[in-house]
């Protein structure tokens, strides 16, 4: 299909110093990744931050883009993990975890049957400590301890709600079937 | 993959936060590699930017970041050192520390080279001859603006060129010394300091002299004289070791400082660093 180029060629451009593929890269992108990060942090300063951040570490290193999976998923990787460095430097704002109505999930296969309604009201009888920590692991794919670091918990609660999240979960889950 | 998608409704809601628990993340989790229902939440996200952030402006701030060059190693060092970022992205981007300061370091290592080569006393001249100019060439060279494009919006800048010529005179000396001083190390005969205080004292008679003509000229001047003494010197006298005794090193020291109170003292008459079109 003949159309605009692809992220792949953006990428391509952004490495040769393509100032304009970069400006595509950037408009093609930012919203949806300003919009996702916006529902994990309530201060819209730091979301900008982490959106900038992102585009110039884009800018800085855009081979390293490995060439296995999507564009979009590698851009999720970079701006979550910006997100976590910049809210580590600041402690006076929160991560918006569990404090907001919308709310985080589980893998993709899983979050299908979300149609039959059992895992939407799995995840919402969650508490919200660990359903934070279900989408920041699952979700966004952090490991314990960047996930530890975006919730200003030790890393043990982390492992801990994640560990007890799942078996709720999975209980929940097993109690609708039956 | 799935024949799931964005539909309009559960846009609205995720764009304006109101959607269900696994319903945002359904979405999130489908434009990781839906390209078309990523657009359209990126279209959204863009049209309500008023909400969220101003990609706009982001936009604006992530291409001045990326435009200005990321800073040097040599300019993070001068920031360790205390000085203000201003003034070590002033010092930095001499052009000494790029093209012109290799150019420089290389061909005192290749007359080192060829001075061990050559043997002892012809060497020893004509590194005698290249290595005390080296240095206040490469300050003469670091202020040229057919060299450093940068210097021209520094001039126009309000900023007071004496402490700028000095911040950069210091760093091309801190990079340019030690190559020379190591070099002597090599050359044989007479010791690694010697061509010290030469070497400064034309740095700092080309900076005098900068205050009525033009670095290059100076510093192209100062070379010139010092290359028909040491040939004189030369073609007189056999023994090299004259410029190593302490009566010349002190003539040497008495030019340094000499020619560093003038600049001072004329120092409001650097309006020559303007480049001339």
């Amino acid at each position: 299909m003949e159309g605009p180029p692809g992220d792949a060629a953006l990428l391509a451009g952004v490495a040769e110093r393509d100032i304009g593929a970069f400006r595509a890269l950037y408009e093609r992108h930012a919203g949806w990744l300003a919009l996702r990060l916006a529902r994990r942090c309530n201060d819209a300063d730091l979301v900008a931050d982490a959106v900038q951040d992102t585009f110039v570490a884009v800018w800085q290193k855009p081979r390293s883009f490995r060439g296995d999976g999507d564009i979009a998923a590698w851009l999720w990787g970079i701006a979550i993990r910006r997100l976590v460095s910049r809210l580590r430097r600041r402690t006076d704002v929160a991560a918006a975890f569990g404090s907001s109505e919308t709310a985080p999930a589980a893998e993709e296969e899983v979050l299908l049957s979300v149609e039959y309604g059992d895992m939407g009201a799995a995840l919402a009888r969650l508490s919200p400590e660990m359903r934070a920590v279900i989408q920041a692991v699952v979700l966004d794919g952090l490991s314990a301890r960047e996930a530890a670091q975006l919730l200003h918990v030790p890393v043990s609660s982390v492992k801990t709600r994640l560990f007890r999240a799942k078996a709720h979960l999975r209980a929940t889950l097993a109690e609708g079937l039956s | 993959m799935t024949g799931w998608h964005v539909d309009d409704e559960t846009l609205r809601r995720y764009v304006e936060r109101i959607d269900s628990v696994a319903e945002g993340a359904s979405v999130e989790q489908h434009v990781l590699t839906c390209a078309r229902c990523r657009a359209r939440v990126n279209t959204a996200a863009f049209a309500v930017d008023l909400a969220v952030v101003d990609l706009a402006a982001v936009w604006d701030r992530t291409r001045d970041a990326v435009e200005v060059p990321r800073p040097s190693f040599f300019e993070r060092l001068l920031g360790a050192a205390g000085l203000p970022p201003r003034e070590a992205r002033l010092v930095a981007v001499a052009a000494a520390f790029r093209g012109v300061w290799l150019v420089g370091v290389v061909a005192v290592l290749a007359f080192a080279a060829l001075a061990a080569v050559i043997g002892r006393a012809g060497g020893l001249w004509f590194f005698l001859a290249v290595a005390p100019v080296t240095p206040c060439l490469l300050v003469a060279f670091s202020y040229d603006w057919r060299w450093d494009p940068a210097l021209e919006p520094e001039m126009v800048t309000p900023y007071s060129p004496l402490r700028l010529v000095l911040l950069r005179t210091i760093a091309v000396l801190v990079l340019a010394l030690p190559a020379v001083l190591l070099l002597g190390l090599v050359v044989p005969g007479g010791t690694p300091f010697v061509w010290l205080l030469p070497a400064l004292g034309f740095v700092a008679v080309v900076l005098a002299a900068s205050t009525w003509v033009s670095l290059l000229h100076a510093a192209t001047s100062v070379s010139a004289a010092w290359l028909l003494a040491v040939w004189l010197l030369a073609a007189t006298r056999s023994d090299s070791a004259v410029v190593l005794q302490a009566r010349v090193q002190v003539a040497f020291l008495v030019l340094t400082a000499a020619a560093f109170v003038i600049f001072l003292v004329r120092g409001r008459h650097l309006s020559q660093l303007r480049p001339r079109r």
